[in-house]
Protein backbone atom coordinates (compact mmCIF):
# COMPACT_ATOMS: atom_id res chain seq x y z
CA UNK A 1 0.00 0.00 0.00
CA UNK A 2 1.18 3.46 -0.78
CA UNK A 3 1.07 6.01 1.96
CA UNK A 4 -0.42 9.39 1.25
CA UNK A 5 -3.63 10.90 -0.01
CA UNK A 6 -5.18 11.82 -3.33
CA UNK A 7 -4.69 15.53 -2.99
CA UNK A 8 -2.28 17.87 -1.33
CA UNK A 9 -3.23 20.12 1.56
CA UNK A 10 -2.39 23.70 2.22
CA UNK A 11 -0.43 25.58 4.85
CA UNK A 12 -1.87 28.50 6.71
CA UNK A 13 -2.09 30.71 9.70
CA UNK A 14 -4.88 30.93 12.24
CA UNK A 15 -6.13 34.51 12.31
CA UNK A 16 -8.69 34.10 15.05
CA UNK A 17 -12.31 33.39 15.74
CA UNK A 18 -15.46 35.33 15.08
CA UNK A 19 -19.00 34.56 14.13
CA UNK A 20 -20.94 35.04 10.93
CA UNK A 21 -24.62 34.85 10.14
CA UNK A 22 -25.97 32.51 7.52
CA UNK A 23 -28.79 33.59 5.26
CA UNK A 24 -31.33 31.69 7.31
CA UNK A 25 -30.31 33.72 10.34
CA UNK A 26 -28.33 31.02 12.08
CA UNK A 27 -25.12 32.14 13.60
CA UNK A 28 -21.97 30.14 12.96
CA UNK A 29 -18.84 30.31 15.11
CA UNK A 30 -15.92 30.36 12.71
CA UNK A 31 -12.16 30.32 12.78
CA UNK A 32 -10.60 32.36 10.01
CA UNK A 33 -7.49 30.79 8.54
CA UNK A 34 -5.16 32.53 6.15
CA UNK A 35 -4.54 29.60 3.78
CA UNK A 36 -1.74 30.28 1.38
CA UNK A 37 -0.49 31.52 -0.92
CA UNK A 38 2.00 28.68 -0.71
CA UNK A 39 4.89 27.98 -3.02
CA UNK A 40 5.82 24.53 -4.18
CA UNK A 41 9.42 24.20 -3.05
CA UNK A 42 10.03 20.70 -4.32
CA UNK A 43 8.29 17.59 -5.54
CA UNK A 44 9.28 14.08 -4.57
CA UNK A 45 9.02 11.30 -7.12
CA UNK A 46 9.23 7.58 -6.50
CA UNK A 47 11.69 7.03 -9.30
CA UNK A 48 14.20 9.35 -10.85
CA UNK A 49 12.68 8.99 -14.32
CA UNK A 50 9.51 10.70 -13.20
CA UNK A 51 11.27 13.89 -12.24
CA UNK A 52 10.98 16.73 -14.71
CA UNK A 53 13.83 17.25 -17.11
CA UNK A 54 16.82 19.06 -15.70
CA UNK A 55 16.07 17.90 -12.22
CA UNK A 56 17.71 14.55 -12.59
CA UNK A 57 21.35 15.53 -12.68
CA UNK A 58 22.83 16.43 -9.36
CA UNK A 59 26.43 17.18 -8.85
CA UNK A 60 28.12 15.13 -6.20
CA UNK A 61 31.58 15.19 -4.74
CA UNK A 62 31.58 18.95 -4.96
CA UNK A 63 34.79 20.45 -3.67
CA UNK A 64 36.42 17.07 -3.38
CA UNK A 65 39.36 15.82 -5.29
CA UNK A 66 38.33 15.03 -8.79
CA UNK A 67 35.92 17.94 -8.92
CA UNK A 68 32.30 17.94 -9.90
CA UNK A 69 30.86 14.75 -11.27
CA UNK A 70 27.45 14.68 -12.79
CA UNK A 71 25.65 11.73 -11.35
CA UNK A 72 22.13 10.54 -11.95
CA UNK A 73 19.90 11.57 -9.10
CA UNK A 74 18.15 8.72 -7.41
CA UNK A 75 14.40 8.67 -7.01
CA UNK A 76 12.93 9.73 -3.69
CA UNK A 77 11.05 6.49 -3.17
CA UNK A 78 7.75 8.24 -2.57
CA UNK A 79 5.46 10.89 -4.02
CA UNK A 80 5.06 14.19 -2.24
CA UNK A 81 4.74 17.90 -2.72
CA UNK A 82 6.73 20.18 -0.49
CA UNK A 83 5.03 23.48 0.21
CA UNK A 84 6.37 26.61 1.80
CA UNK A 85 4.28 29.29 3.46
CA UNK A 86 5.23 32.88 4.27
CA UNK A 87 8.43 34.10 2.80
CA UNK A 88 11.10 34.98 5.27
CA UNK A 89 13.79 37.56 4.72
CA UNK A 90 16.88 36.18 3.02
CA UNK A 91 19.07 37.37 5.89
CA UNK A 92 17.28 34.92 8.18
CA UNK A 93 17.72 31.98 5.83
CA UNK A 94 20.55 29.53 6.07
CA UNK A 95 22.52 28.92 2.91
CA UNK A 96 21.05 25.45 2.37
CA UNK A 97 17.60 26.99 2.70
CA UNK A 98 18.42 29.62 0.11
CA UNK A 99 19.82 27.01 -2.23
CA UNK A 100 16.73 24.89 -1.84
CA UNK A 101 14.47 27.87 -2.52
CA UNK A 102 16.52 28.86 -5.53
CA UNK A 103 15.79 25.53 -7.17
CA UNK A 104 12.11 26.45 -7.04
CA UNK A 105 12.95 29.83 -8.51
CA UNK A 106 12.48 31.76 -5.30
CA UNK A 107 14.53 34.58 -3.84
CA UNK A 108 14.45 33.44 -0.24
CA UNK A 109 13.24 30.65 1.99
CA UNK A 110 9.90 30.09 3.64
CA UNK A 111 8.97 30.18 7.30
CA UNK A 112 6.83 27.05 7.30
CA UNK A 113 7.78 24.10 5.11
CA UNK A 114 5.76 20.90 5.02
CA UNK A 115 5.46 17.91 2.73
CA UNK A 116 2.21 16.32 1.62
CA UNK A 117 2.53 12.63 0.77
CA UNK A 118 0.59 11.57 -2.29
CA UNK A 119 -0.54 8.24 -3.68
CA UNK A 120 0.21 9.22 -7.25
CA UNK A 121 2.77 11.39 -8.99
CA UNK A 122 2.09 15.07 -8.23
CA UNK A 123 1.05 17.39 -11.03
CA UNK A 124 2.60 20.42 -9.39
CA UNK A 125 6.01 21.70 -10.32
CA UNK A 126 8.51 23.51 -8.12
CA UNK A 127 7.70 27.22 -8.12
CA UNK A 128 3.96 26.71 -8.57
CA UNK A 129 1.62 28.60 -6.32
CA UNK A 130 -1.05 26.90 -4.21
CA UNK A 131 -3.86 29.14 -3.02
CA UNK A 132 -7.01 28.83 -0.96
CA UNK A 133 -8.87 28.00 -4.17
CA UNK A 134 -7.67 24.46 -3.52
CA UNK A 135 -10.02 24.26 -0.55
CA UNK A 136 -13.01 25.83 -2.28
CA UNK A 137 -14.70 22.58 -3.28
CA UNK A 138 -13.89 20.72 -0.08
CA UNK A 139 -16.70 20.29 2.38
CA UNK A 140 -14.62 19.37 5.38
CA UNK A 141 -10.98 19.61 6.39
CA UNK A 142 -8.67 18.19 8.99
CA UNK A 143 -6.64 20.89 10.68
CA UNK A 144 -3.28 20.25 12.29
CA UNK A 145 -1.85 22.82 14.63
CA UNK A 146 0.24 23.26 17.74
CA UNK A 147 -1.83 23.70 20.88
CA UNK A 148 -1.41 26.56 23.29
CA UNK A 149 1.22 25.95 25.96
CA UNK A 150 -0.08 25.50 29.50
CA UNK A 151 3.28 25.05 31.15
CA UNK A 152 3.48 22.64 34.05
CA UNK A 153 -0.13 21.65 34.63
CA UNK A 154 -1.77 19.59 37.33
CA UNK A 155 -3.84 16.47 36.78
CA UNK A 156 -7.13 18.37 36.80
CA UNK A 157 -6.25 20.54 33.84
CA UNK A 158 -4.08 17.99 32.08
CA UNK A 159 -6.10 14.81 32.43
CA UNK A 160 -9.54 16.03 33.47
CA UNK A 161 -9.22 14.53 36.93
CA UNK A 162 -11.81 15.49 39.49
CA UNK A 163 -11.21 17.55 42.56
CA UNK A 164 -11.08 16.15 46.04
CA UNK A 165 -13.40 17.45 48.76
CA UNK A 166 -12.96 21.05 49.84
CA UNK A 167 -13.88 20.19 53.41
CA UNK A 168 -14.93 17.20 55.53
CA UNK A 169 -11.51 17.00 57.02
CA UNK A 170 -9.57 17.17 53.78
CA UNK A 171 -6.22 18.71 54.42
CA UNK A 172 -4.18 20.26 51.59
CA UNK A 173 -5.21 17.53 49.18
CA UNK A 174 -7.77 19.43 47.15
CA UNK A 175 -6.23 19.28 43.72
CA UNK A 176 -3.74 16.46 44.10
CA UNK A 177 -3.78 13.48 41.82
CA UNK A 178 -4.73 10.94 44.46
CA UNK A 179 -3.50 7.37 44.60
CA UNK A 180 -1.19 5.88 42.05
CA UNK A 181 -2.82 2.45 41.93
CA UNK A 182 -1.47 -1.00 42.80
CA UNK A 183 -2.04 -2.33 46.25
CA UNK A 184 -0.24 -5.54 46.97
CA UNK A 185 2.32 -5.81 44.23
CA UNK A 186 4.00 -2.59 45.27
CA UNK A 187 7.24 -3.93 44.01
CA UNK A 188 6.01 -3.35 40.51
CA UNK A 189 6.01 0.37 41.19
CA UNK A 190 3.84 2.97 39.54
CA UNK A 191 1.94 1.67 36.48
CA UNK A 192 3.35 2.67 33.12
CA UNK A 193 1.52 5.60 31.58
CA UNK A 194 -0.01 6.69 34.88
CA UNK A 195 -1.57 10.12 34.40
CA UNK A 196 0.26 12.69 36.45
CA UNK A 197 1.02 16.38 36.47
CA UNK A 198 3.54 17.61 33.94
CA UNK A 199 4.08 19.74 30.92
CA UNK A 200 0.91 20.29 28.95
CA UNK A 201 0.25 21.95 25.62
CA UNK A 202 2.54 22.80 22.69
CA UNK A 203 1.57 19.50 21.14
CA UNK A 204 0.78 18.69 17.55
CA UNK A 205 -2.96 18.13 17.43
CA UNK A 206 -5.26 17.41 14.52
CA UNK A 207 -8.93 18.30 14.60
CA UNK A 208 -10.81 16.17 12.13
CA UNK A 209 -13.67 17.11 9.91
CA UNK A 210 -14.16 20.81 10.40
CA UNK A 211 -16.78 22.18 8.08
CA UNK A 212 -15.63 24.69 5.48
CA UNK A 213 -18.15 27.51 5.79
CA UNK A 214 -16.73 29.90 3.26
CA UNK A 215 -13.63 30.36 1.13
CA UNK A 216 -12.40 33.79 0.12
CA UNK A 217 -10.17 33.00 -2.84
CA UNK A 218 -9.28 36.64 -3.38
CA UNK A 219 -7.60 37.02 -0.03
CA UNK A 220 -6.88 33.34 0.59
CA UNK A 221 -9.09 33.10 3.63
CA UNK A 222 -10.86 29.95 4.76
CA UNK A 223 -13.70 30.08 7.27
CA UNK A 224 -13.95 26.90 9.30
CA UNK A 225 -16.76 26.06 11.64
CA UNK A 226 -15.50 25.62 15.17
CA UNK A 227 -12.13 25.90 16.83
CA UNK A 228 -8.66 25.17 15.52
CA UNK A 229 -5.70 24.18 17.72
CA UNK A 230 -3.25 26.83 18.80
CA UNK A 231 -3.07 30.53 19.38
CA UNK A 232 -3.93 33.21 16.89
CA UNK A 233 -1.30 33.65 14.17
CA UNK A 234 -0.11 30.09 14.84
CA UNK A 235 0.69 27.94 11.83
CA UNK A 236 -1.78 25.29 10.75
CA UNK A 237 -1.99 22.63 8.06
CA UNK A 238 -5.27 22.01 6.25
CA UNK A 239 -5.92 18.66 4.62
CA UNK A 240 -8.97 17.22 2.96
CA UNK A 241 -10.62 15.26 5.71
CA UNK A 242 -10.00 11.55 6.00
CA UNK A 243 -13.22 11.09 7.92
CA UNK A 244 -15.63 12.46 5.37
CA UNK A 245 -16.65 9.36 3.45
CA UNK A 246 -17.36 7.24 6.45
CA UNK A 247 -19.67 9.83 7.93
CA UNK A 248 -21.50 10.45 4.70
CA UNK A 249 -22.21 6.77 4.08
CA UNK A 250 -23.43 6.30 7.62
CA UNK A 251 -25.87 9.13 7.10
CA UNK A 252 -27.17 8.04 3.72
CA UNK A 253 -27.73 4.51 4.99
CA UNK A 254 -30.17 5.93 7.47
CA UNK B 1 -6.52 47.58 10.90
CA UNK B 2 -6.66 44.21 12.51
CA UNK B 3 -7.66 41.81 9.72
CA UNK B 4 -10.20 40.02 11.86
CA UNK B 5 -11.88 43.30 12.76
CA UNK B 6 -11.91 44.12 9.06
CA UNK B 7 -13.57 40.80 8.24
CA UNK B 8 -16.15 41.33 10.95
CA UNK B 9 -17.01 44.71 9.51
CA UNK B 10 -17.72 43.03 6.21
CA UNK B 11 -20.17 40.69 7.84
CA UNK B 12 -21.89 43.42 9.79
CA UNK B 13 -24.80 45.52 8.72
CA UNK B 14 -23.64 48.85 7.38
CA UNK B 15 -25.80 50.74 9.82
CA UNK B 16 -27.60 49.89 13.00
CA UNK B 17 -30.45 52.14 14.10
CA UNK B 18 -29.35 54.63 16.70
CA UNK B 19 -30.88 53.57 19.97
CA UNK B 20 -29.63 53.03 23.45
CA UNK B 21 -30.33 51.47 26.79
CA UNK B 22 -33.55 52.79 28.29
CA UNK B 23 -35.26 53.43 24.99
CA UNK B 24 -38.59 51.90 24.17
CA UNK B 25 -38.21 50.17 20.84
CA UNK B 26 -40.06 48.04 18.31
CA UNK B 27 -37.87 45.18 17.10
CA UNK B 28 -38.99 43.86 13.73
CA UNK B 29 -38.03 40.24 13.71
CA UNK B 30 -38.47 37.91 10.73
CA UNK B 31 -40.06 34.63 11.65
CA UNK B 32 -40.75 31.64 9.49
CA UNK B 33 -44.17 30.04 9.45
CA UNK B 34 -44.10 27.03 7.21
CA UNK B 35 -42.56 28.43 4.06
CA UNK B 36 -43.82 31.95 4.60
CA UNK B 37 -41.92 34.69 6.31
CA UNK B 38 -43.48 37.47 8.27
CA UNK B 39 -42.40 40.24 10.56
CA UNK B 40 -43.07 39.94 14.23
CA UNK B 41 -42.81 43.04 16.31
CA UNK B 42 -41.44 42.83 19.80
CA UNK B 43 -41.75 46.11 21.63
CA UNK B 44 -40.29 46.87 25.00
CA UNK B 45 -37.56 48.60 26.93
CA UNK B 46 -33.91 48.05 26.10
CA UNK B 47 -32.27 46.68 29.21
CA UNK B 48 -28.77 46.24 27.93
CA UNK B 49 -26.54 46.44 24.93
CA UNK B 50 -23.61 44.14 24.95
CA UNK B 51 -20.91 42.61 22.80
CA UNK B 52 -18.87 44.18 20.03
CA UNK B 53 -18.59 43.69 16.32
CA UNK B 54 -20.87 41.03 14.89
CA UNK B 55 -21.69 39.85 18.39
CA UNK B 56 -23.44 43.07 19.43
CA UNK B 57 -26.83 42.34 20.88
CA UNK B 58 -29.60 44.05 22.82
CA UNK B 59 -31.92 42.72 25.48
CA UNK B 60 -35.48 43.99 25.31
CA UNK B 61 -37.97 43.58 28.12
CA UNK B 62 -41.72 43.88 27.99
CA UNK B 63 -44.64 42.81 30.11
CA UNK B 64 -46.91 40.23 28.48
CA UNK B 65 -50.13 39.60 30.40
CA UNK B 66 -48.55 40.41 33.71
CA UNK B 67 -45.43 38.39 33.06
CA UNK B 68 -42.08 39.93 32.26
CA UNK B 69 -40.62 38.66 28.97
CA UNK B 70 -37.09 39.36 27.82
CA UNK B 71 -35.60 38.66 24.44
CA UNK B 72 -32.07 39.13 23.27
CA UNK B 73 -31.56 40.09 19.65
CA UNK B 74 -28.24 39.85 17.82
CA UNK B 75 -28.23 43.21 16.09
CA UNK B 76 -26.37 42.02 13.02
CA UNK B 77 -28.57 39.01 12.44
CA UNK B 78 -30.39 39.10 9.10
CA UNK B 79 -33.50 38.14 11.07
CA UNK B 80 -33.56 41.47 12.83
CA UNK B 81 -35.11 43.52 10.05
CA UNK B 82 -35.51 46.83 11.80
CA UNK B 83 -35.47 48.51 15.17
CA UNK B 84 -37.67 51.55 15.62
CA UNK B 85 -37.32 53.87 18.56
CA UNK B 86 -40.66 54.75 20.10
CA UNK B 87 -39.43 56.74 23.03
CA UNK B 88 -36.12 57.86 24.38
CA UNK B 89 -35.39 57.16 28.01
CA UNK B 90 -33.04 59.08 30.23
CA UNK B 91 -30.95 56.67 32.22
CA UNK B 92 -28.14 56.76 34.71
CA UNK B 93 -26.67 53.32 34.31
CA UNK B 94 -25.59 51.04 31.48
CA UNK B 95 -27.71 48.01 32.36
CA UNK B 96 -31.26 48.38 33.59
CA UNK B 97 -31.53 45.02 35.30
CA UNK B 98 -33.15 46.72 38.31
CA UNK B 99 -36.33 46.98 36.23
CA UNK B 100 -36.80 43.26 36.71
CA UNK B 101 -37.58 43.83 40.35
CA UNK B 102 -40.12 46.53 39.65
CA UNK B 103 -43.73 46.47 38.65
CA UNK B 104 -46.25 48.86 37.18
CA UNK B 105 -45.55 52.53 37.55
CA UNK B 106 -42.13 51.98 39.04
CA UNK B 107 -40.85 50.69 35.71
CA UNK B 108 -41.31 54.05 34.04
CA UNK B 109 -38.17 55.81 32.96
CA UNK B 110 -37.61 59.49 32.63
CA UNK B 111 -38.26 60.50 29.08
CA UNK B 112 -35.66 62.20 27.04
CA UNK B 113 -37.44 64.49 24.66
CA UNK B 114 -34.32 66.30 23.64
CA UNK B 115 -31.75 65.53 21.02
CA UNK B 116 -30.26 62.08 20.61
CA UNK B 117 -27.16 61.67 22.61
CA UNK B 118 -25.15 60.25 19.84
CA UNK B 119 -23.22 58.06 20.11
CA UNK B 120 -24.36 57.13 23.52
CA UNK B 121 -23.94 53.42 23.66
CA UNK B 122 -20.33 53.17 22.66
CA UNK B 123 -19.18 51.25 19.66
CA UNK B 124 -21.67 49.31 17.64
CA UNK B 125 -24.51 51.74 17.91
CA UNK B 126 -24.99 53.52 14.65
CA UNK B 127 -21.60 52.35 13.53
CA UNK B 128 -20.62 53.01 9.97
CA UNK B 129 -18.73 50.26 8.26
CA UNK B 130 -15.82 52.06 6.68
CA UNK B 131 -15.24 49.47 4.03
CA UNK B 132 -17.95 47.05 2.97
CA UNK B 133 -17.00 45.28 -0.24
CA UNK B 134 -19.44 42.62 -1.38
CA UNK B 135 -20.56 41.38 2.01
CA UNK B 136 -22.78 38.48 1.13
Amino acid sequence: MTLGSQTIGILGKKLGMTQIFQEDGSCVPVTVVQAGPCKVLAVKMATAAEHPEGHRAASVNRGKKGGKTAKTRAGDGYYAVQLGFEEKPARLCSKPELGHAKKAGLESGMRLVREFRLKQAPTQKPGDEVTAALVSDWKHVDVTGTTKGRGWAGTIKRWNFGRQPSSHGNSVNHRTGGGLGRQQSISKGVPKGKHMAGHYGVEKVTVQRLQVVKVDTERNLVYLRGAVPGHNSGYVVLRKTVKNDRFVTAKTKK
Amino acid sequence: MNILRQLELEHMKATIPDFGVGDTVDVHYLIKEGDKERVQIFSGTVLSLQGGGTRRSCTVRRIVSGEGVERTFPLHSPRVADIQVKERGRIRRAKLYYLRDREGKATRLQRNLGKLQHPRSGKGSGIQATDTPSAE
